[in-house]
């Protein structure tokens, strides 16, 4: 096992780019080592070690690698990009696209994160015990396919389009969310247990289960009958029949 | 006075007739001369492969690739060829550069560069929006640039054609080349455009176009008539109907041979039908739909008047864009593909749609081997261009990835091998060993471009042309392409030498430096009477229909960089 633990020097404005922070680049390097990979800060790049306190406690693979970050990450972009393997935790808030393009390994986060969280994920797992912003696993601007495998957990809220253009994989919002949640999905489940507005428009085909409140229910869907889902019986939609979609949508 | 002295180059140079000869090239001052002093910059091309510098005849690179760019951010992040796609940082020399199907302009330029190319003419200048693409020509660097303009679906074209005015119309298309500082003028499904105003489109050559009482074939015989009336350099460009509907080849046949009867009025070819691949289709529907190749092969073959280029296409995304509406609309509809849809006023349609050509798809495979099947089944290559449409077949960033299909039958044996039975059975090249050698593909990729736009100081090594000259990492005795093709891949994707104008761009496949373009634009001579006659016409046009003056509608010399006035004198 290695651990690698990160204390943020003090806070930053200008936004770190930390698309190198993640435990394929980490596993089996040395403290010196990790203060040199360079991360973009503004429009120049530093060593990390410039911003970060770095300690790290054994030597192993990227499967056995976790990062801690210490202190106040709100400033920083793009934690876990890419990342296949290994642990990250995240204590405090978190900036933008945090496990964008991730494969595998997990990401824990105890405070809330900004928009983009676990876009275009493709495995992994990302556990959220805050609030997040919005685009929670979705796809960049002009992509067709958002998050295709893994699993998003938000112990809180989300704001709008939750799990745009999705297409595989899940997620998983135990608080309200905001509007257009999966908007344009092609795939995928997506379950909340909260409050939600206008679900679901433009789904081709996926799952949606919304155990709270639904505000404007979209004209576009069918409804056909009942469905039991652990025990607990949802009314049954299937749509969007604008777009020839056979997306179920389930709600209470 | 530069001079510089290109030693040991092994020349492949069609327009000349030399097929890969050891020799030395001189230039002075941007030009190819007999001789130099002793004092000339040398480089030493070490036997390797010289060609001209490449001449992409038909390319969609300035203008409705905005279009392109902004319906595909995503497009910004591909990087499907490394090294000529993705985004790159900009350095002491290059701006930054994104994208693939799309990519800034300063990305075209440099990776043309790389690939040893030095000219580029953009396939569709709409006249309304011509200001556009020369605001783009401006950036992107290093590349001579010219357009053919669209008079396909004009309204003023129709109805000279429908009134029997041949002269009015020629001055016509000659304020219109002037208008959008154009080159040659192309044509885009005859009337297409028009019907698309109307929701509708024209099924052949012989079906009228709404209001206008005027028929597909009358408009290109007219505008045939009046490109050759008015001597220009090149001949009409033409965009068949029916493109992409399966059973379209014999529209396409028919089309040339409607041109039989044009003479030319210049030493070139009477009519050029650009990307023939989505016009070389037969079956019914895309249930039974195979390839076309064969039939407009042989027509091709027993043809003199005419050119044609390929339109090949590359697996993966790419982006169509296209002044054929309608096409766009089936495109969008079949696809469920984003669709982003124009109106050119009195002038044109326009569409543009993303879409993703797969190996897998029995339809995307035989479009695949349609390509390849028109330039090996055409015996004569100074008849074939070499072309992806780019975007819409593909990059142009993969015309090295193109070029090992047409020089390696083993090759395509590999690519074809992972394709459907049924695919392979729509389509004939499995049966094909033509491979072609450098000679062959230096006539499509520069000598037919040089003799088709009419344009001696292009495309060729003789004493007096342009010195833009690609130099590839390639001994050719020493290589075998049929075997090989990885490293003619690999030599093709960066030259070791691009020059332009006699200036070092391009060194080991890396920017050296970026000087700006040439623009070539034609301005035809017409009589003064015949003209003011037309511009009161015209006049009533932009007064009654038009959103813009005519003041605001010609393209200006301030928005041309180094512009190269092509005069010719028309016949009246």
């Amino acid at each position: 096992m290695q651990i690698v633990t990160l204390s943020l020097k003090k806070p930053n404005k200008i936004p770190i780019e930390a698309d190198n922070v993640n435990p394929d680049n980490f596993a089996g390097k040395t403290e010196g080592e990790i203060k040199a990979i360079p991360v973009w800060y503004g429009n120049g790049q530093c060593p990390l070690g410039d911003f970060f306190n770095v300690s790290v406690e054994g030597s192993d693979s990227a499967e056995n690698t976790k990062i801690v970050f210490k202190g106040d990450v709100s400033r920083v972009k793009r934690i876990g990009q890419n990342m296949s393997a290994g642990e990250i935790e995240i204590n405090g808030n978190v900036d933008m696209h945090c496990g964008f393009g991730m494969k595998g390994g997990k990401i824990v986060i105890n405070g809330d994160a900004d928009s983009w969280l676990g876009c275009e994920m493709m495995g992994g797992e990302i556990v959220l015990n805050g609030n997040a912003s919005y685009y929670v696993g979705s796809g960049y601007r002009g992509e067709s396919c958002g998050m295709r495998g893994g699993k998003i957990t938000v112990n809180g809220n989300t704001r709008d389009y939750v799990g745009e253009h999705m297409c595989g994989g899940e997620i998983i919002v135990k608080g309200n969310v905001g509007l257009l949640p999966a908007i344009s999905n092609n795939g995928g489940k997506i379950v909340i247990e909260g409050n939600a507005t206008m679900p679901a428009s433009e789904m081709k085909s996926g799952t949606v289960i919304i155990k709270g409140e639904v505000s404007d229910l979209l004209p576009s869907y069918k409804e056909e009958g009942t469905e039991e889902v652990e025990g607990v019986i949802y009314r049954k939609f299937t749509g969007d029949v604008n777009v020839g979609g056979k997306g179920v949508l389930l709600i209470k | 006075m530069s001079e510089m002295l290109i030693k040991n180059a092994n020349v492949c140079d069609p327009v000349q007739g030399i097929n890969c000869e050891t020799m030395d090239i001189c230039i002075r001052d941007g030009k190819i001369v007999e001789s130099v002093s002793g004092s000339a910059k040398i480089i030493d091309a070490e036997g390797r492969l010289t060609m001209a510098g490449g001449f992409d005849g038909h390319t969609h690179s300035a203008g409705k690739i905005n279009v392109g760019r902004f319906m595909n951010p995503n497009d910004a992040r591909k990087n499907l060829v490394p090294g000529l796609s993705g985004q790159v940082a900009r350095t002491e020399k290059t701006r930054a550069q994104v994208g693939y199907n799309t990519p800034n302009t300063y990305a075209i330029g440099y990776r043309y560069a790389k690939l040893g190319y030095t000219t580029i003419c953009e396939a569709a200048i709409p006249l309304l929006a011509a200001r556009h693409t020369h605001e783009e020509f401006k950036e992107i660097p290093i590349l001579d640039k010219m357009g053919l303009s669209l008079f396909g679906s004009n309204w003023q074209v129709m109805e000279y054609i429908r009134d029997k005015e041949p002269e009015k119309l020629a001055a016509y298309v000659s304020w219109g080349l002037r208008a959008s500082r154009g080159y040659g003028v192309k044509i885009v499904n005859p009337g297409g455009g028009e019907a698309w105003g109307w929701g509708k489109n024209v099924s052949g050559l012989y079906d009228p176009v709404p209001n206008f009482d005027v028929t597909p074939a009358e408009i290109l015989m007219g505008l045939a008539e009046a490109n050759e009336r008015l001597q220009l350099p090149h001949s009409v460009h033409v965009h068949c109907n029916n493109l992409g509907k399966p059973g379209n080849y014999a529209t396409t046949i028919e089309t040339m041979k409607l041109f039989e009867k044009i003479n030319p009025s210049r030493d070139r070819q009477a009519l050029h039908v650009t990307h023939v691949q989505f016009n070389a289709y037969a079956g019914t529907s895309w249930r039974d739909f195979e390839t076309g190749a064969p039939m407009v092969a042989d027509y091709v073959n027993g043809a003199d008047h005419m050119t044609f280029d390929l339109g090949q296409v590359i697996f993966g995304p790419a982006v169509t864009m296209t002044a054929d509406g309608p096409v766009e609309y089936a495109n969008a509809r079949m696809l469920h593909e984003k669709w982003s849809n124009q109106d050119i006023e009195l002038e044109d349609a326009s569409g543009v749609v993303p879409l993703f050509y797969s190996p897998k798809s029995f339809v995307n495979a035989v479009q695949w081997a349609i390509g390849l099947e028109l330039a090996l089944l055409v015996k004569d290559p100074w008849k074939v261009m070499f072309t992806t449409d780019s975007p819409n077949g593909g990059s142009f960033v993969n015309y090295p990835e193109a070029f090992t299909y047409l020089m390696s039958a083993k090759r395509r044996e590999e690519v074809i091998s992972g394709f459907s039975k049924m695919a392979i059975d729509r389509m004939v090249l499995p049966g094909i060993d033509r491979e072609l050698d450098f000679y062959e593909l230096a006539v499509m990729t520069r000598g037919i471009q040089s003799k088709m736009y009419s344009m001696p100081e292009k495309g060729n090594l003789k004493v007096g042309s342009d010195a833009d000259i690609a130099i590839y990492d390639i001994l050719p005795g020493q290589i075998d392409p049929s075997t090989e093709y990885a490293k003619v891949k690999k030599a093709f994707s960066g030259a070791a030498y691009t020059l332009k104008d006699g200036e070092v761009v391009v060194k080991d496949g890396e920017i050296e430096a970026t000087p700006k373009g040439k623009v070539y634009w034609v301005n035809a001579k017409v009589p003064a009477n015949i003209d003011i006659a037309m511009q009161k016409d015209i006049d009533v046009k932009f007064r009654k229909y038009y959103t813009v003056s005519k003041s605001n509608y010609m393209v200006e010399d301030t928005y041309l960089q180094k512009p190269v006035e092509i005069a010719t004198e028309g016949v009246f």
